[in-house]
Parts: C-alpha cells; sequence; structure tokens
C-alpha cells in the first residue's frame, strides 16, 4: 500500500520510533503510545508504516487508534487540557470548569486552538477523586478547580514547549 | 539463595507522594526535606530521611508528611514550612500546631495517626505496606517482609498453594466475586502450555482508585502475588495490564519489575529453584471496556478491546487461547498476606461469604475522603459516618454511588447495609472495585442515571446490539427526562430495555449497565416523578428545571453570592436584599453553595 | 452427542454450537449477523436461546453443545427479548427494508424518534468479515460505543479496496452503496475500471480484483473469463474427455 505523501525526514523520524519494536500485531498500541507521546497525535503516514512493519492490513491499524481514547488523529495543542468528568467530578461541578475552559479558549471540548496552542477533552476519571474536581493540564493534576482558578491556571500555560506538531 | 536481611531506619520523614499530594505540591515538600536533610551535620545521628510514599490514604487533606518515630502527622503542608519542620520538630520542639490534623467536627487537634478515627478504624491488609515504604524500593519492601511468601511457596507443592487460597475464601476484588482458588485450581487442571498471569490494573470506574493506590505505593506485593499464582498454575509468562491514565503507576511498576528480576525473583530458576517466570507490562489504550477479562486479553494481543462470550472460561482458552489465570491488582496484593498469616487468619475476617477485607475509596460529598481499608461486612454507614466523617457543613446524605458504571445508588435509610459481595448485589448494586461516592440534596439522581449513560455510550465496545443501541436509548430518555420532557410511559420504557440487557447484552458491561437506572428509578421514584409532572428538579441540578432566587426575609446582604457568581447575574450591595436576574442567570448553583444564611432558594420552571 | 432442541432429540457433531446443530436438524433460530462462512460473531443476540442445565440464556451462535443439553428457541422471554432488539436495531436502521419487516413480524413499537432516517447499516459487520477473509480488509469497524461504524480508513478512499463488492453483496440491509456507470464500477468513495469477459463480453470484474485473485491463487490467468463462461468452458473441457 502506498504511504501517504509526507516529508521524507518525518518518515525516516517515524520509522525510528517504529523500528524499536518487534514486527508483531501485539506492539501496535505500544508503537502508537511512543508516536503519540512524540508527535502528541497519530499522524497517518506513521499509521500506514506501522501497519507494514507488523503486517497487520491498515483499516484494522486504523480501527485501533479511533478505538482507545489514549490516541488523537488530529493534531493537539501544544498544551493540553483534560477536563475529568468521572462521577465524583461531575456530581463536584466539572461542567462548571469545561464551560469555563471552552469560553477562555474559544474551542470546544475535542478541538484544538487555530493556533495549535490549546487543545481540550474530558476524559473519565483521572483517579483523583479525593480532590474533586480535578483539571490535568498537561502531565499537572490540578485539585479542586473553581471556574475562578480556571483563569489563573490558563495564564500558566503561556509559551510553547515543543514544536513536533 | 536465601533473600537478604534489610531493615528500615527508624528516623524516617514519610512524605505523601499519592495522586491526591502530589496534585497539592507534595513533591516539592519531598524535594525541599530532601535537600534540607542533606546539610544535616555528619555528627547527627541516627541519620534522618526522608522517604517519598504512596498514599497514605487521608487525600482529603494533603499533603502529608509523617515524621518516625515520634509519628507525628502534619497535614496540608507546603514547601514553604520545610525549614520550620527541620529546625523545630526534628530538634524535639514541639509538634506545629498550625500543621496538626484539625478535625472538624470535634475540633480536637491530632498528633498521631492512632488519634485519628480515619486511621484508627481501619485494618490494613492490602494497604498494609502503602505510605510506610518507598515504592521504588527493593529493600523497603523486604524490610517489611517482602518476597518471604514467595520463598515459602516455592517449598510448597502448587496444589497446596492453591488449597490454601480456596480455605482463605478470597473473592476476586475486580467486582464480579468469583472465589480466586476456585479460578486458580480451573487453570491449573486446564491442558496447553504455555500458561499465562495476568494482573488486570485497568481500574476504570470513576470514583475507584484503590488499585492505583496499590500499584503506586507498594508494587512489590503485586509482583509477589502474580509469581506465587504463576508457581501454583504452572505459568511462564505474566502481563500486568495498567490502565493508561495511571503514569505513576507505570513508572513504579517497572522498576520494581527490573529490582525483582535483578535480585533473582523473576527470570529464570527463580530462588534457585526449578521455577522459571517472568512478568512484562503492558499499557493499556485508554478503553474503560478493557476492564473485562476478555476485551483486555484482545488488547495485549493487539486487537480492539472487544469482548467475547465467556462459554470457554480465560482458565481454559485466554490469552492466544492459551490457559490464562487473571485477577485484579488488589486480588494479587491480598495473596502475600495470605501464604504469610495462613489461610485460617484470613478467613477469621469478614463475613460468612465474603473474607478478608475491602479497600474502599470514599469520595465525592463527604469530609474525609480518600482510601479506607475495612474488613467485609463493615456496615456503610461506619465507613462514611465514622471513618470519612459523613457529609459535610452539615448538608444532607441522600445516597451512596458503589460500584461505579456496575453498580447501583443505595438511599440513606439502607446504610445500615453491611456490605460484601452477596448484600451489594441484593441490594440491586455491585461491589465492583469498591468506589463509595457519597451524594446529598445538591445530587439529582436522574442526571446521575444520565450520567452513567453517557459514559457508558462512549465506554461501550459497541460491538453487541443491546448495549450499543440499548445505552443510547435509554440516555435518550434520560436526556429528555433531564429537560423535563419525559412521561411517565418512560419510567416503563427504561424497565424494558434495562431486562434486555442484562439478558442479552455480551459481557458484564451491557449486563449490569442497567443498574444505575434500575437503582435510582427503584430507590428515587419520587425524584423522576418530579422531573416528569412538576418540571422541577428537587437538588436544583437540571438547569431547564431550576430558577433560584432569594428568600428577602433570609438574605442579611453578606454578599458572598454576589461575588462568587461568575455571569455577574446577582444585584445587590452590602447588607442589602440581594435579587438574582433571571435573565442572565445561568443556574450553576454557586449562590446556593456560597450563602450561609439558606437564603437561596431553588424552585422549578 | 445428543441434545434436545424444543423438546425434538437431536444427534450433535462435537465442537459445534447450538445454532449450527439447530440448523443441521431444520430447526429454525433469528439471525441476523450469522453466516455460516464466518461462524458465530455473537454481536445481534437474535439467536438467544433458553439452555439448562442449569437454565440460563446463551447465543446459540456461540455457545458450544454439550451432552444432554436441553435447549429452547422461544419462550415469552426469549420473543420479549427478540421485540426489544428489533425496535432497538429498527430505530437504528429504519431505512433498511429487513428491519421493516422484522419490525412488522415481531410486533415491535415503532419509536418516535429515530436515529438517522436514512440509515440501513445494521453493524451486523458481515461486510468486514467478508472482506477480511475473501479480499484485502479494506474496510473495519471504527470507533467504538454507540458510534461504532463500519468505514474505510479516514472515510476516504482506501488504497487497500480492489471494488470486488463482496461487502456490498454480503449485506442483508443493503446498506453499502455500488453503482456501475460507463463500464466503471463506483464503490466506498472509488471508482474502478470493470473488465469484460473476451466470451461474452460482459463488465463482470475490476482489474484490481483480477491481480488480487491472481496473486492470492499466484496463477496468471491471461484473459480472466466471467463466472459463466469459466463454467461453461469447464464442463466442455470434461465432456471432451475420453471416459
Amino acid at each position: 500500500m502506498p504511504i501517504t505523501s509526507f516529508p521524507e525526514e518525518s518518515q525516516a523520524a517515524f520509522l525510528a520510533i517504529i523500528s524499536e519494536y518487534p514486527g508483531e500485531k501485539r506492539y501496535i498500541i505500544p508503537i502508537m503510545h511512543h508516536l503519540n507521546k512524540y508527535y502528541h497525535y497519530l499522524p497517518r503516514p506513521a499509521l500506514e508504516l506501522t501497519a507494514q512493519h507488523t503486517g497487520v492490513p491498515f483499516s484494522q491499524v486504523y480501527s485501533m487508534a479511533t478505538f482507545y481514547k489514549a490516541f488523537s488523529l488530529v493534531p493537539r495543542g501544544c498544551h493540553h487540557f483534560k477536563v475529568c468528568d468521572g462521577t465524583t467530578c461531575h456530581i463536584k461541578g466539572s461542567r462548571l470548569i469545561t464551560d469555563e475552559l471552552q469560553k477562555h479558549l474559544g474551542i470546544k471540548i475535542g478541538e484544538t486552538s487555530s493556533d495549535r496552542q490549546f487543545s481540550m477533552e474530558t476524559v473519565n476519571c483521572i483517579g483523583a477523586c479525593a480532590i474533586a474536581p480535578a483539571l490535568l493540564a498537561d502531565d499537572k493534576v490540578y485539585p479542586r478547580v473553581t471556574p475562578a482558578s480556571v483563569r489563573k491556571i490558563i495564564q500558566e500555560y503561556g509559551g510553547c514547549s515543543h514544536d513536533h506538531s | 539463595m536465601t533473600i537478604p536481611e534489610a531493615s528500615l531506619s527508624t528516623h524516617r520523614i514519610l512524605v505523601c507522594c499519592g495522586t491526591g499530594c502530589l496534585a497539592n505540591g507534595a513533591w516539592e515538600v519531598y524535594q525541599a526535606l530532601r535537600s534540607s536533610l542533606q546539610g544535616q551535620p555528619a555528627s547527627v545521628h541516627p541519620v534522618r530521611e526522608a522517604v517519598a510514599t504512596g498514599c497514605h490514604g487521608l487525600c482529603a487533606r494533603g499533603p502529608f508528611v509523617r515524621i518516625l518515630p515520634d509519628d507525628i502527622v502534619y497535614c496540608q503542608v507546603q514547601a514553604g514550612d520545610v525549614a520550620e519542620i527541620v529546625a523545630s520538630t526534628l530538634e524535639g520542639g514541639p509538634p506545629i500546631k498550625r500543621l496538626l490534623f484539625r478535625d472538624a467536627q470535634t475540633k480536637q487537634v491530632l498528633t498521631r495517626p492512632e488519634d485519628f478515627p480515619f486511621y484508627r478504624q481501619q485494618h490494613k491488609i492490602v494497604l498494609r505496606n502503602v505510605g510506610e515504604i518507598d515504592p521504588t524500593s527493593l529493600q523497603d519492601y523486604l524490610a517489611r517482609g517482602g518476597y518471604r511468601s514467595l520463598e515459602k511457596a516455592l517449598l510448597m507443592e502448587p496444589d497446596d498453594i492453591i488449597n490454601e487460597v480456596i480455605s482463605a475464601g478470597l473473592r476476586g476484588r475486580g467486582g464480579g466475586g468469583f472465589p480466586t482458588g476456585v479460578k486458580w485450581r480451573a487453570c491449573a487442571q486446564a491442558s496447553g502450555a504455555p500458561r499465562y498471569i495476568i494482573c488486570n490494573g485497568d481500574e476504570g470506574d470513576p470514583g475507584a482508585f484503590m488499585d492505583e493506590s496499590v500499584m503506586e505505593g507498594d508494587p512489590h506485593s503485586v509482583l509477589e502475588g502474580m509469581i506465587i499464582g504463576a508457581r501454583a498454575v504452572n505459568a511462564s509468562q505474566g502481563f500486568i495490564y495498567v490502565r493508561d491514565e495511571y503514569a505513576r503507576s507505570i513508572i513504579c511498576l517497572q522498576k520494581a519489575i527490573e529490582d525483582a528480576r535483578h535480585a533473582g525473583f523473576l527470570g529464570d530458576r527463580i530462588l534457585n529453584s526449578d521455577f522459571s517466570f517472568d512478568v512484562e507490562l503492558v499499557r493499556g489504550g485508554g478503553a474503560f471496556v478493557c476492564g473485562e477479562e476478555t476485551a483486555l486479553m484482545a488488547s495485549i494481543e493487539g486487537s480492539i478491546g472487544e469482548p467475547r462470550d465467556k462459554y470457554r472460561y480465560p482458565t481454559e482458552s485466554g490469552l492466544w487461547g492459551q490457559p490464562t489465570l487473571i485477577n485484579n491488582v488488589e486480588t494479587w496484593a491480598n495473596i502475600p498476606y495470605i501464604l504469610d498469616k495462613g489461610a485460617a487468619h484470613f478467613a477469621s475476617l469478614g463475613t460468612a461469604g465474603s473474607k478478608g477485607t475491602k479497600v474502599f475509596s470514599v469520595v465525592g460529598k463527604a469530609v474525609h475522603t480518600g482510601l479506607v481499608e475495612v474488613p467485609m461486612g463493615s456496615s456503610l454507614r461506619h465507613i462514611i459516618d465514622d471513618i470519612a466523617g459523613g457529609a459535610p457543613w452539615g448538608r444532607q446524605l441522600k445516597a451512596v454511588q458503589i460500584g461505579g458504571p456496575s453498580g447501583g445508588c443505595i438511599p440513606e435509610a439502607m446504610l445500615d447495609l453491611e456490605v460484601d459481595f452477596d448484600s451489594l448485589t441484593g441490594a440491586g448494586a455491585m461491589m465492583g472495585s469498591g468506589g463509595i461516592i457519597v451524594m446529598d440534596d445538591r445530587t439529582c439522581m436522574v442526571e446521575v442515571a444520565r450520567y452513567y449513560m453517557e459514559f457508558l455510550a462512549g465506554e461501550s465496545c459497541g460491538k453487541c446490539l443491546p448495549c450499543r443501541e440499548g445505552i443510547d436509548y435509554m440516555l435518550g430518555i434520560l436526556t429528555r427526562l433531564c429537560h423535563g420532557r419525559g412521561t411517565e410511559a418512560d419510567l416503563e420504557r427504561l424497565q424494558d430495555i434495562c431486562t434486555t440487557l442484562q439478558a442479552a447484552s455480551l459481557c458484564n458491561l451491557g449486563k449490569t449497565a442497567p443498574n444505575p437506572v434500575l437503582s435510582t428509578v427503584k430507590y428515587f421514584r419520587e425524584e423522576y416523578l418530579a422531573h416528569i409532572q412538576e418540571h422541577r428538579c428537587p437538588a436544583g441540578i437540571c438547569r431547564d428545571l431550576t430558577t433560584f432566587s432569594i428568600d428577602p426575609d433570609l438574605c442579611n446582604g453578606c454578599t458572598l453570592c454576589l461575588k462568587f457568581c461568575p455571569v455577574d447575574a446577582i444585584e445587590g450591595a452590602a447588607k442589602q436584599v440581594h435579587v438574582i436576574d433571571q435573565t442572565r442567570c445561568i443556574r450553576c448553583g454557586e449562590c446556593f453553595e456560597q450563602c450561609r444564611q439558606d437564603a437561596v432558594v431553588i424552585g422549578g420552571r | 452427542m445428543k441434545i434436545v432442541i424444543d423438546g425434538r432429540e437431536i444427534e450433535a457433531q462435537p465442537e459445534s454450537t447450538i445454532l449450527e446443530a439447530a440448523q443441521a436438524a431444520g430447526i429454525f433460530i433469528p439471525t441476523l449477523c450469522y453466516h455460516p462462512a464466518f461462524g458465530g460473531q455473537g454481536h445481534c443476540r437474535m439467536c438467544m436461546v433458553e439452555v439448562e442445565p442449569p437454565l440460563r440464556l446463551v447465543a446459540s451462535c456461540a455457545h458450544p453443545v454439550f451432552d444432554g443439553m436441553i435447549v429452547r428457541t422461544t419462550s415469552p422471554t426469549l420473543e420479549k427479548i427478540r421485540q426489544t432488539l428489533v425496535m432497538l436495531l429498527y430505530r437504528r436502521a429504519p431505512a433498511s427494508e429487513l428491519m421493516g419487516r422484522l419490525k412488522a413480524d415481531y410486533l415491535a413499537r415503532a419509536e418516535l424518534w429515530v436515529k438517522d432516517p436514512m440509515e440501513s447499516c445494521i453493524l451486523c459487520r458481515l461486510c468486514v468479515n467478508a472482506c477480511q477473509s475473501l479480499g484485502p480488509s479494506a474496510i473495519s469497524a471504527s470507533l467504538r460505543g454507540t458510534q461504532k461504524r463500519v468505514t474505510t480508513p479516514y472515510d476516504e478512499p482506501s488504497p487497500d479496496c480492489i471494488g470486488c463488492a463482496t461487502c456490498a453483496h454480503i449485506c442483508p440491509t443493503g446498506a453499502i452503496p455500488v453503482r456501475v456507470e460507463n463500464g466503471q464500477r463506483f464503490i466506498w468513495n472509488k471508482s474502478f475500471e470493470l473488465v469484460h469477459c473476451p466470451l461474452c463480453g460482459e463488465a463482470f470484474a475490476t482489474r484490481e480484483q483480477l491481480q488480487y485473485t491472481a496473486a492470492k491463487s499466484q496463477e496468471l490467468a491471461e484473459s480472466p473469463l466471467c463466472e459463466r463462461c469459466r463454467r461453461l468452458e469447464a464442463a466442455q473441457h470434461w465432456g471432451e474427455l475420453p471416459l
């Protein structure tokens, strides 16, 4: 199967990651984790190369990429906000956090801002129920978030520290 | 080969680095302590040592610092407090008052863990090491008697290990409560090689984080349990499947696996015996359904996590079609304890049908939210009121949701229920992984049912018809109800669909999906009827059915509601009666939460 | 081994499923996602039956037979379940003729609100199975939960698709559009040039399809014939052979 055109240096970079893993079906998820960590999403050519490497049809690799929520098929922002909407956070008002974030970032759940600075999603329970409602900004957990503290948190995330996307 | 002797230093300072405390700045506290202690003069004896531990349980008041051997507990410690702790407490000064735990209800100031009602009434087996040791240190685990049970197991006949687990009466802590030893025997008797061991660490129930706490706080106990299990069923390879969201668990387990391998507890010829076994860590992809064992195995094999009909058990035909023994984190962590103390000791705890202890995460509208381990058969009231301090600020406790999306809501009137696997199933809930979510009068039970259906609509794998379409249908009805557009016939419809889902769904996600709906309809029917007949949400949560207004007789003009209103919909000046502008109000309820005079009134549409 | 289905004792092949045993004995069990070529998938749950001992409900397409098993293919409980399943599936795929018929057969209630009035896919995934076992696996079930659907990757024309249209042929509800225009076949947003049979001139297969089959069977057919002409030629060939 032809690989969707992409700058050659990127292809080499994808292959460098993919070929770290044995060419077996069971390594598809680990490869996706690795790609997702590095690029903050799964670029299509990288998935095509993953299919080639593991000998699994591309449609099945795509099916997995859309099934598992850890992976994104569209580029995420430099800073990714996850609003926990587990039961505890939900009954403690996570929807107010979501509303406030959407208002200040100007994007909806699952979207990325046009300058690729921010993206946000809601997730089901990050295991921080005792300090609900919680917000995960990149890898940092913020406890007992209120609409007022959302504004302060956003201000902490001004610049872009990586440029893989 | 024998296990080297190890001991813990008596002068340790334990800094809780569980998820809750980390979010509150525990890592900064730990770093500050370490650098202060590095400056200790060499003459100081014994040397004080800062240890980053797993969760201490009382997450609501973290970060926690526990100073040994004096056993002083400080809570809500910040990095700025460290200098004072080092200069005063470590020099034998009196405890720092402001950092001590003050019980909100009794106003008592508590110093040592045994003074805390929260800790005093617990019985720790699974959490025996969590919070006591550095989870990244094998030496710490060994000092607490770690891997002695494995040493014992290697000298036992596999059958005797299985019999020990059977007579302990241990039941699977992942939710279903299947007798663990019986499962082990079925796997041991199945034919085929290689055989696999799996640890299910895909803890997905929202509101439950006990497995996370064990994986982060005492990873070797899980590994030791798995190695013993592998020995009992003669398995050669193990997998630990960890939920994607648990980044710290992954780090701690990976370190534990490497250390165990290095020390000869994993790999070829474990402890010079003829038994070989190794473990691999698998990171999940972010799918709740992968907590279902057949879906989990599909995920390890590199497919989408869709369950299959279990007419042949995994013990017979599991991972790659081979005999596979799969237990959850908490179950595995019980195993070394059972072998160490004996089945009889373990079986002396708990109820007739459920032995040992259970870890619950008590969260939601309770004062001391966190992790609680109690013997099976403790009453919900004991867990919530006596240990977790009940509902806050004199709020009315209304219900507890137990068992996650597979569980149900139990009303306040039934809190004397003694919880074990069977009593909960009888009440229309389920043990699940043991998440207890406390709900008060500001929780709408119709909206809770809707929430769970929305959760499951996104988390169902979508393979079988009843689950995929039935949940979507129920979500549609419940959404209508929350918007005040439902009818009484909708309640009948819900009942009908629930029966079909329970009977016809492929896996337990679908079979138990009706529980949140059925239990709320059963115990909170009036609340459903208020939505249908009066277009009113008694909890003031469903926005379309709620208005907030201020009772002029009760308002004292404190301006608190005005300050917190996110849309400036409240007008009024200090010491004057406030008024809510209904055209601007978004019905978030912030004013109701803030008002100390009970002047904010919830009304219908 | 002996099993009893609806009061009739029948001899069943060990290792077979209840559904296979019933079909071999001419006993009808309703199915939607079952095809003998792929075995039971367990998706649609229409084939649920009551089994003893101990009494329980199982999917007959997946459950193996065992000696002394007693099976009931209908009961008030089962009929109720099937009726609800048909109602749910009709709500999903109201545009499907099959679902319209089943709705009438099972006297299922029509819900006031359907998800998409134009939808006819019932997600039985026979197409996915067919493409996987007979073709290049160009389509798959993507997403999950209530969003699940059958697609090509990224909903774009798949480079793997050979346009064989097996998916469309096996689909019980005609949910996969395929059309032929000016010697071209259009399917899954992709067009394929059709090859004509050198004997009868019928446009019978796509070039990609023939190449795929040739590669699979490692045979090079220079000018492949259509199914009918190939059979005819084979029959003539056998007829010419001395007996």
